[in-house]
């Protein structure tokens, strides 16, 4: 029995030390090269859409995102994953940056709503809501010009998103009944907003929302499920023949790594290859 | 006399009258629970005919053949490519990686829950165990994500998104699945098996692990099967951890996109053959379920036939 435990606590002490071994292999591996990380969305996503587009990742035809990246499916989760992994890189709505994470700088511009709004940081795109054409939805109707109003326009950018310049004055008709949305989940914070004021001015009529995605969004509108898309890229070509879009708001899309990274600007062109996967490790670029 | 005879027919009818009403009510229940039963039947065949029909637009587009064994799936390029092979082979790797974790686990901590256990301790465990089932799939989601993947990248290898971490996650998501069936069909072998292999002078470990449990091997097996269907089903936990690269992993500690996952991912967006694509991707992912419940049956029907033990 004394033998058995003998032979037990030699084995136990071997697996320890031979994994201890085995750790530090790889951690040495590790110090050497630096893997990155690439964070991207689902395709549904309209910040993916935006990105992909600006970035140059899609020709419009075939998306050349790097096969081995990461795909999460929401905005948050894009952050929770960039909080807890050294390596990694994604993107983000300049709105939905935690303290948590790190915005790079790109092109030497700083990723801000004044750089947005006066056109120096290049990656951004629209908050658009959408409408069918041809049908007339009076709630629908009144909601998007509260939306586009100024006091709608008072309530983006206290979100922190870049106003539309000369937005008309809004009144509200005092309507009863219900109005549904679905799309973006880049916009769930400032229609949130939005949809508190306007129940604020129009006590009768109920807000449904649902955040499903752009595309997923537009989807149901089109199929007559909701009564307002809402989208985080421009309408493609096609789906503007039956939808009316109207843009609310500019978002810039930030570039994000992690607190511990030591890299704070990055190139347009950099950004572009390590989504393609062109460029696999941190190492290359801070050697630049 | 007349009176009395009268009074007593009109008690016999009533008499009749209340078997006949209770005949119908005991007759209305029976159809009752028939209904439900059919019900659950009901459910299952419409589930199955829907979702079939659904793959069948892509199943004839695509070929069958292609669809399994292609590996690209660009569902948004000009022109689309469909092609599941690496989401099946993603399903089966971590559903393979649950096992290679789970099992052993599973199987010695029924064995201990079952033939070493205090009686103090047993009731703890049970509880455990229980709980360990209860937990919602996204919690272990959130562990796996927290706790899990930071661990794989930090001391092992990669960006921890990975085969290993929904492995990982997956083998314990299966633990109670195992356990509970393993411990009830080693309790359930014959105390007579153990005693006599005491008697030939076999020590207690050898009394189990060479009498015991190749007596509830078949239950065991069940055991393991159930928890192959709860992994492979899994989705939620396996979204957040295993990074979903629409890649075929070529070690541990690559990314791996499972059918339940590309589902998942997909689903709320996807228009025209993309969607068939993905009700055929679900079709698949049934298909194998379908065939481990067979397998399943097949070993409780052989163990029926081998004298009901487990």
């Amino acid at each position: 029995m004394n033998r058995k435990v003998l032979l037990v606590g030699f084995g136990l002490a071997l697996a320890t030390v031979c994994s201890g071994f085995f750790v530090s292999a790889f951690a040495q591996g590790k110090a050497k090269k630096r893997e990155i990380t690439v964070i991207s969305r689902e395709e549904s996503s309209g910040t993916r859409g935006a990105f992909d587009e600006l970035m140059k990742i899609t020709d419009g035809k075939t998306n050349m995102l790097f096969e081995e990246a990461v795909i999460v499916s929401s905005t948050d989760e894009v952050a929770s994953k960039v909080e807890v992994d050294k390596n990694a890189i994604g993107y983000t709505s300049i709105g939905a940056i935690t303290p948590k994470v790190k915005a790079l700088t790109v092109d030497g511009v700083v990723a801000k709503e004044e750089n947005v709004k006066n056109g120096t940081y290049k990656i951004s795109r629209p908050f658009v809501v959408a409408t069918r054409t041809g049908t007339s939805l009076p709630i629908a109707a009144d909601f998007v010009a509260f939306i586009a109003s100024k006091s709608g326009q008072a309530v983006v950018s206290k979100a922190g998103y870049i106003p539309i310049d000369g937005a008309p004055d809004y009144k509200a008709a005092n309507l009863t009944g219900k109005v549904t949305l679905s799309g973006s989940t880049s916009v769930e914070k400032v229609m949130e907003k939005l949809k508190e004021e306007y129940h604020k001015l129009n006590s009768n009529v109920k807000v449904e929302i649902n955040y499903n995605g752009s595309s997923a969004g537009i989807k149901d509108c089109l199929e007559s499920k909701s009564d307002i898309a809402m989208s985080s890229r421009e309408l493609k070509p096609e789906e503007k023949t039956k939808l009316a879009g109207t843009t609310f708001a500019l978002d810039g899309i930030a570039v994000i790594v992690n607190k511990t990274n030591e890299l704070s600007a990055i190139k347009s062109e950099t950004v572009t290859k390590i989504f393609k996967g062109e460029l696999r490790y941190w190492n290359d670029i801070t050697a630049q | 006399m007349t009176d009395a005879k009268e009074e007593k027919k009109d008690k016999t009818d009533n008499g009749e009258k209340e078997i006949r009403i209770a005949a119908i009510k005991e007759r209305g229940a029976e159809y009752f629970f028939l209904l439900c039963s059919l019900m659950s039947i009901g459910a299952v065949l419409l589930i199955c005919f829907f979702i079939f029909r659904g793959a069948w637009p892509t199943i004839k587009s695509v070929g069958l053949w292609h669809f399994l064994t292609f590996d690209k799936w660009k569902p948004t390029d000009v022109p689309p490519l469909f092609g599941i092979f690496n989401m099946i082979a993603g399903s089966v790797y971590v559903t393979l990686g649950a096992c290679v974790i789970g099992v052993p686990v599973g199987i010695f901590s029924a064995v201990y829950m079952a033939k070493y256990c205090p009686y103090r301790i047993y009731p703890v465990m049970t509880q455990f165990v229980s709980l360990l089932a209860g937990i919602p799939s996204i919690i272990y989601g959130f562990f796996g994500m927290m706790l899990i993947v930071p661990f794989i990248a930090e001391y092992m290898s990669g960006n921890g998104n990975s085969v290993l971490a929904a492995s990982v996650v997956l083998g314990i998501m299966i633990l109670p699945t195992v356990i509970k069936v393993s411990e009830v069909s080693i309790r359930a072998v014959p105390k007579a098996y153990f005693e006599g292999a005491l008697a030939l002078g076999a020590t207690k470990e050898q009394a189990i692990f060479f009498v015991g449990i190749p007596a509830a091997k078949s239950g065991i097996l069940a055991g393991i099967i159930l928890g192959i269907g709860r992994a492979i089903g899994e989705t939620m936990a396996v979204v957040m951890v295993a990074g979903n690269s629409n890649i075929l992993p070529k070690s541990v500690f690559k990314s791996v996109r499972t059918l339940t996952a590309n589902i998942v991912l997909e689903m709320g967006y996807a228009s025209d053959a993309h969607y068939d694509a993905i009700v055929a991707t679900g079709a698949v992912l049934f298909l194998f379920i379908l065939l481990l419940n067979m397998v399943l049956n097949f070993i409780n029907r052989d163990a029926n036939a081998a004298g009901g033990l487990s």
